[in-house]
């Protein structure tokens, strides 16, 4: 096992030195391990057996709890316990009433299946139909304690697999096992449980998630987590709205307690369309709220600017700018006349410029300031630029020559570039 | 058991202030003999906190002459106040010095284990005060930024001003380092602000901004000192957390520092005796010993002597007023960023030029006001403890009450009422140790809001004396967890 050969480039393989007593440690626990593994692949050699009743779903679910927490990545092992999970969980209210599950959370193995597609797993199922001698109000009565029971197993049971995954996520927190079943744990509170419920259990979600970037603010996974979360919130299974503010708002703090934050610039600029359509914003709010993201970057960039993520985010701006319609109905501001979009670029190369005083030698400044002048070109009817506009391009790209020089082959494509198709001679 | 004459003591320590305290500390390990005392009957000396009972003791104890450092203290309580609660639920502090993240003194703390017995509380936002333009206005507090984020966002800064302070920000952080050296080097004794107004081009606002982030006491740092104090500020943000560069221990700041270590002390078989001081000390020649005779009758044989300078202090003076007021001042606490733990202390400058003189000359030296909430236990949670100071002038006594009604006039503070008003004039030590036959002089630590680490310099000579051939350099304030011993003997068996 120690060699197996140079997967690993430059990284000498040495084997482990091990005494003899940790070498017997270690091949007993290799040995207790695949006692475990043993048996539990000998129960669910044959599913229609393991899972066929309550005590041997049991049985099935403590062994993969113990494997687990030896080996969370084990992916098969966290099968085999939402199986035996869902011969454990009582059928909720909602699956009696025949809208239950969707085919990935059925625990209907083997040949034949009821034709409702659900089995009367956990309680066996009392019906109002099957209570002949009661009264209809007495039937309700019963119901209502009977859905309540069902309501607080099923809430107990997920909140304690919930709780399972936590110290197997601190020890793994990037094992996508132990995410992918949380997330499905989550997934069956929406379809079991009531919905203020549910979403109490996702709100829940969302506090994980904003501590988990708190903790590491620029982790992208997080980011898409948290988004993934926001979106079933928002869904009408959750009986959700729109949280579009909310999310704006998290991405502004985000941004106060670290303005080289990629990821929330990059959700901002996602979030921006949605939230402009739902404000109902017309003409003039838009502008208005364009100029205060631009005086935003602005003040970013005059702290910053050796930043890379504020200069993206203020290419999203100008992009604001150059995308003209039709087709730019995503942007901030589609219905902006030509004659303002040439005169905010031209403010911008004021602004940009301006930043040269004190920062003279960031490499970023001068690629915006390339970049602001030709797209001021294409806007004024595409256009070569003019004698004073030459020799800036000249200068600032030499300054780029100058700052980054390991990327000299890049600006010297780009300099053929800017002679053949703006005519500007080096 | 053999009695205090009949040992023969390794060492004597006297007086548990903070440097005694922390050799104690030091020395808990070694197993050697230490007798540790100290003629107070509280633990602490210049650096302990005292409850409203123990305080008026105190300030009494004083009238009629000094006590080493400290002179011409009073303690009034407001006429007329019902807010004042039971004296046990005050723990005013002679020593509110705060910790920089990166100070010597947390690493001491940490290697020796003591930082477990620590509770800390994060160090908040640093105000400038601002008088008034106007009569009809309010004076203004505006907060000092020191980091990129604080910058961004703040409102009272100019662009171009946000550019010079980002740029002597990142200046500050290599300011050792080539080319930044040269900059600097010729200006090294010159003062901080001539320093940045030449070189740096700002303006006295800023200038102004930048100094008080050095918390100088005379408001003319030099600009070797001032670059240092900001960089150890600057280099401190965020090590504990977000938001932060300085830690404050509760229960009275340094206090619980001493006492810490003097439990430490005792946990190793060091013995206490409060209440007791050394009347007359005779030199055994031949034996090289030191025959001690003290205020209990006892008389005792050490080999060293460790104690403090107990004339008055030299150099710098201050003065400090120490206020309870009756708000919890919940505005000054708040966390500066998402995800920073709610500060317990919070620190108000005026700068030289924000406040007058009784006589109308403006006053010519800064005064620093360290808000402490009921947090730190030293009052209760609906009150907070203001410690105002300044250096010693004949009108500082008058100038800290102007400060003071200056500060309970802005927005935030306006509605609270002063409910005591605790008054001293404290001199300074300084970092010299003097060590001639068998006795160990320390003077005393060097007076200044946030922690010196030059004053752990003489505790580490005072150890060597101690531990003579023994010392070991690498073990110095370095042990292993007590209770981790227990664990890795158990594993062995």
């Amino acid at each position: 096992m120690a060699n197996q050969g140079g997967s690993q480039h430059g990284i000498a393989r040495t084997s482990r030195v091990r005494t003899e007593a940790q070498r017997q440690r270690d091949l007993e626990r290799i040995a207790s391990y695949r006692v475990l593994e043993d048996d539990l692949r000998a129960r669910v050699k044959n599913p229609r057996t393991a899972y066929a009743d309550r005590a041997s779903a049991q049985h099935v679910f403590d062994l993969t709890t113990r494997l687990l927490r030896l080996n969370p990545e084990y992916y098969t092992v966290w099968n085999i316990r939402r199986r035996a999970l869902l011969v454990l969980l009582p059928a909720g209210p909602k699956a009696r009433r025949g809208d239950c599950c969707d085919r990935s959370s059925c625990s209907c193995l083997g040949e034949t299946q009821p034709s409702h597609g659900c089995p009367k797993a956990g309680r066996s199922g009392t019906t109002a139909d099957d209570a002949g001698d009661h009264t209809s109000e007495e039937n309700d009565e019963e119901k209502k304690q009977d859905d309540e029971e069902t309501e607080k197993q099923t809430r107990t049971m997920l909140q304690t697999e919930l709780e399972f995954t936590i110290p197997l996520l601190i020890e793994s927190p990037k094992c996508y096992w132990i995410w992918s079943y949380r997330l499905w744990i989550l997934r069956q509170s929406i379809s079991r449980l009531p919905v203020p419920v549910a979403r109490g259990i996702w709100q829940a979600e969302l506090a994980l998630a904003s501590k988990m970037l708190t903790k590491d603010r620029r982790n992208f996974h997080a980011w898409g987590y948290r988004r993934h979360v926001v979106a079933q919130l928002e869904s009408d299974a959750l009986g959700g709205g729109s949280m579009v503010e909310a999310e704006f708002q998290y991405t502004e703090d985000k941004i106060r307690a670290d303005l080289s934050n990629f990821s929330a610039w990059h959700s901002r600029s996602k979030l921006i369309p949605r939230l402009l359509e739902e404000r109902g914003a017309d003409e003039k709010a838009r502008r208005e709220f364009f100029e205060a993201e631009l005086d935003k970057i602005h003040n970013a960039l005059n702290v910053g600017p050796e930043d890379q993520s504020l200069w993206y985010y203020h290419q999203y701006l100008m992009l604001n700018l150059t995308t003209l319609p039709p087709n730019n109905e995503h942007t901030i501001t589609p219905t902006l006349p030509i004659e303002d979009r040439i005169a905010f670029l031209r403010n911008e190369l004021a602004e940009i410029r301006d930043l040269l005083e004190d920062y003279d030698n960031v490499k970023l400044i001068y690629e915006a300031l390339i970049d602001l002048t030709l797209d001021l070109c294409r806007l004024e009817g595409k256009r070569k630029p003019d004698e004073e506009e030459k020799e800036n391009l000249r200068e600032w790209l030499g300054k780029m020559k100058e700052l980054d020089p390991m990327r000299m082959g890049r600006w010297r494509d780009f300099e053929e570039g800017l002679r053949r198709e703006w005519g500007v001679e080096a | 058991m053999e009695s205090l004459s009949d040992t023969l003591w390794d060492v004597v320590i006297c007086g548990t202030g903070l440097q005694q305290s922390l050799l104690a500390l030091a020395l808990s390990r070694s197993k050697k003999k230490i007798l540790h005392i100290d003629p107070n009957d509280f633990y602490g000396g210049s650096e302990a906190a005292f409850s409203l009972q123990d305080a008026e003791s105190w300030v009494k104890g004083l009238t009629g002459g000094f006590n080493g450092f400290f002179k011409s203290a009073t303690l009034v309580k407001s006429e007329g106040t019902t807010g004042l609660g039971p004296s046990r639920a005050y723990y005013l502090a002679l020593a509110p010095t705060f910790i920089h993240s990166r100070s010597a003194l947390l690493s001491q703390l940490v290697s020796s284990q003591a930082y477990r017995q620590v509770e800390f509380l994060a160090v908040g936002s640093f105000f400038i005060f601002k008088p008034a333009q106007d009569p009809c206005f309010r004076p203004t507090l505006t907060r000092i930024p020191s980091t990129r984020e604080d910058i961004f966002s703040s409102t009272a800064v100019s662009t171009k001003a946000k550019r010079m302070l980002m740029k002597f920000l990142k200046f500050v952080l290599d300011y050792e380092e080539s080319p930044q050296l040269e900059q600097w080097r010729s200006h090294a004794d010159a003062p901080l602000t001539e320093f940045l107004g030449e070189v740096f081009k700002m303006d006295a606002e800023l200038q102004t901004y930048v100094l008080t982030l050095t918390l100088s006491l005379d408001g003319n740092i030099s600009t070797k000192d001032g670059l240092a104090t900001i960089r150890r500020h600057l280099s401190s943000m965020g090590v504990y957390g977000p938001g932060f560069a300085a830690i404050y221990p509760k229960w009275g700041g340094l206090s619980e520092i001493a006492q810490v270590s003097c439990r430490a002390g005792a946990v190793g078989g060091a013995v206490y005796m409060l209440g007791s001081s050394i009347k007359e000390i005779e030199t055994v020649q031949e034996d090289k010993l030191l025959r001690l005779s003290l205020s209990s009758g006892d008389t005792v044989r050490t080999r060293l002597l460790v104690r403090a300078n107990d004339s008055s202090g030299f150099g710098l003076s201050i003065s400090r007023l120490v206020a309870v007021v009756d708000s919890p001042l919940t505005s000054f606490f708040q966390p500066t960023v998402e995800g920073a733990p709610r500060p317990a202390v919070a620190v108000v400058a005026f700068p030289t030029g924000s406040l007058t003189t009784p006589a109308g000359a403006t006053y010519q030296y800064p005064v620093y006001l360290s808000a402490h909430s009921g947090e730190t236990g030293e009052c209760p949670n609906d009150q907070s403890v203001l410690y105002l100071t300044t250096l010693s002038t004949p009108d500082s006594n008058e100038i800290l009450q102007k400060a003071l009604d200056a500060f309970l006039s802005t927005e935030e503070a306006q509605t609270s009422h002063i409910l005591l008003r605790l008054q001293y004039e404290q001199s300074g030590g300084s970092t010299d140790l003097c060590a001639e036959n068998c006795v160990i002089t320390l003077s005393g630590t060097p007076l200044s809001l946030a922690f010196d680490d030059s004053t752990l310099d003489p505790v580490k000579e005072a150890w060597k004396h101690v531990m003579g051939e023994g010392a070991v350099e690498s073990e110095y304030m370095n042990f292993p967890d007590r209770e981790g011993e227990a664990d890795e003997d158990e594993a062995n068996e």
